[in-house]
């Protein structure tokens, strides 16, 4: 009875506008933060004669918090934002209504692909984030700090393992839920007029970079709990 | 079962003039209201209000700005929660559907808004579309045949398929929401003020397609107007909403006999008297 085309298509869609294109500002205010962190690092740590653990801080900082707090920042602010604007001018214009009226629901057409396509999307923008990251600090390293990019790299690999990285990946979907709900109903929220709609987009973005940034202390705590 | 109630339409409502259409034996009420009451807050928009909506009638439905028009086409919808009372839809209580019912009648109806609600990020085409890849399994072939049909049938060009809401005029928009509605070949139609915002002869045309796909699609039309022009050509039943009860419902020859003071005002008033001079003998 319900053909799931319908929804495929507008999951590809919000996938291409949530993901594809937040490539490049992803990209490169990682690989900008992956610079300074190493820039300061190098200078803190050369006081120390200890300019190699520069890799070290890069490394861990990076992968375990940097590059999922920053992407999730960043899709709060672009795709969060965009969802709450979109699903509270729908509702201004009746269109929910259109819908319910037809017998379709809102949650299901509306709202679940976007959330199914964020939760998709931040894992994936998160590795990018790391790569950029880690890249601009090697780039840093090199022309800065006389650290060459065989010598950052073999230095990463003894600094960090797998699980480094699956720390901020694996965090990376729920900060996508968390998002993704504050922005839905928070533009199920929208009222009657523009000024509503205003106040539901700022409340959305504050309301998931808050969120973010409390449910990543939350998982640093967890992960310490585990001794991981 | 109850498609041989649509093919019974060839007889006009108009003829029989049952001022008390809740006597009269014929009529099938595809909409029974009884008692409805519903507000918001402690503020009460209805208050035990009753209506049918006849097979096969074009029913229209007046009342002062801010009476609850709007609420009432909401309610029945279910758009809207009632405080109490009882709704029955094609012979069935809303109250004992279950959800796949409920889903099986709000196939049968179409819901044309104000102003459009058509879905701002696809075409016409595929505003048309969408009740239908949600219910039908149709190839695109088809289903692109099928939206040319309908915005033909409601007087668009054929060019206007591909437009987007946005690039629509208001005509064009109500136009396109109207095949939009009867995307699924309903058997009722909900329109919300269709001949609002468009010029005389704009809200003319609007008159006239409602009426011809009303006789031959075999529609029932239930329709939200403050225009007395479309009330006067093409309704077959006008019923009239005042603190928060149906007043009165009836032919429009019943309603200018009526004495309460809101229908004098309303159909008696400046404007109507405008309207109806021409159709009686020529003053000097």
């Amino acid at each position: 009875m319900r053909p799931r085309g319908f929804r495929i298509t507008s999951l590809v869609s919000h996938i291409e506008q949530f993901a594809l294109r937040s490539v490049p500002i992803i990209v490169l205010i990682n690989f900008l933060v992956g610079a300074i962190v190493a820039q300061q690092g190098l200078v803190q740590l050369r006081q120390f004669g200890a300019q190699t653990f520069t890799v070290n801080l890069i490394g861990i900082l990076v992968l375990r918090e940097l590059a999922v707090i920053l992407t999730s920042i960043m899709i709060a602010g672009r795709s969060g934002s965009a969802i709450t604007a979109e699903l509270g001018s729908m509702k201004m214009r009746e269109e929910m209504d259109a819908l319910k009226v037809m017998g379709l629901s809102p949650i299901e057409v509306l709202i679940l692909p976007r959330l199914m396509a964020l939760i998709i999307s931040l894992p994936l923008l998160t590795f990018l984030a790391d790569m950029a990251a880690l890249f601009g600090g090697l780039c840093v390293a090199w022309g800065y700090g006389g650290i060459s990019p065989e010598a950052f790299i073999a230095r990463l690999q003894t600094s960090i393992s797998l699980s480094t990285f699956m720390i901020g990946i694996v965090k990376a979907p729920f900060m996508a839920l968390i998002i993704g709900l504050i922005a839905s109903v928070e533009g199920l929220a929208v009222q009657g007029s523009a000024e509503s709609l205003g106040r539901q987009v700022t409340a959305s973005v504050v309301k998931s970079i808050f969120m973010v940034i409390v449910v990543d202390g939350l998982f640093a705590m967890f992960f310490a709990g585990m001794h991981y | 079962m109850d498609d041989i109630g649509i093919l019974d339409l060839s007889v006009p409502a108009a003829t029989s003039p049952d001022i008390a259409p809740t006597i009269s034996p014929i009529p099938e009420a595809v909409i029974r209201v009884r008692d409805l009451v519903v507000g918001f807050g402690d503020k009460l928009i209805m208050k035990g209000l009753d209506l049918d909506i006849h097979r096969g009638e074009v029913l229209g439905f007046v009342g002062g700005s801010g009476t609850g028009k709007s609420v009432l086409t909401r309610t029945i919808l279910g758009l809207v929660q009632k405080r109490s009372g009882k709704i029955e839809t094609f012979g069935e209580d809303t109250d004992a559907m279950t959800g796949l019912q409920r889903r099986a009648t709000e196939r049968r109806w179409g819901v044309m808004f104000q102003q459009g609600a058509l879905f701002s990020g696809l075409t016409v085409k595929q505003n048309i579309q969408v009740p239908m890849r949600e219910y039908l399994r149709l190839s695109q072939r088809l289903m692109d045949e099928l939206a040319r049909l309908k915005i033909e049938m409601v007087g668009l060009k054929a060019d206007a398929a591909d437009k987007y809401p946005s690039e629509l005029s208001g005509g064009m928009i109500k136009r396109a929401a109207l095949a939009r509605a009867l995307a699924l070949d309903p058997e009722l139609v909900f329109l919300d003020e269709p001949t609002s915002g468009l010029d005389p002869i704009g809200a003319a045309d609007f008159d006239d397609l409602i009426a011809t796909l009303q006789k031959t699609l075999g529609l029932t039309v239930f329709m939200v107007t403050h225009d007395l022009d479309s009330l006067y050509s093409i309704c077959d039943r006008v019923a009239a909403l005042a603190d928060g009860k149906v007043i009165a419902a009836g032919p429009i020859e019943a309603m200018l006999k009526a004495d309460h003071p809101w229908l004098k005002a309303y159909f008696h008033g400046k404007r109507a008297r405008q309207l109806q001079a021409p159709q009686r003998s020529t003053l000097p």
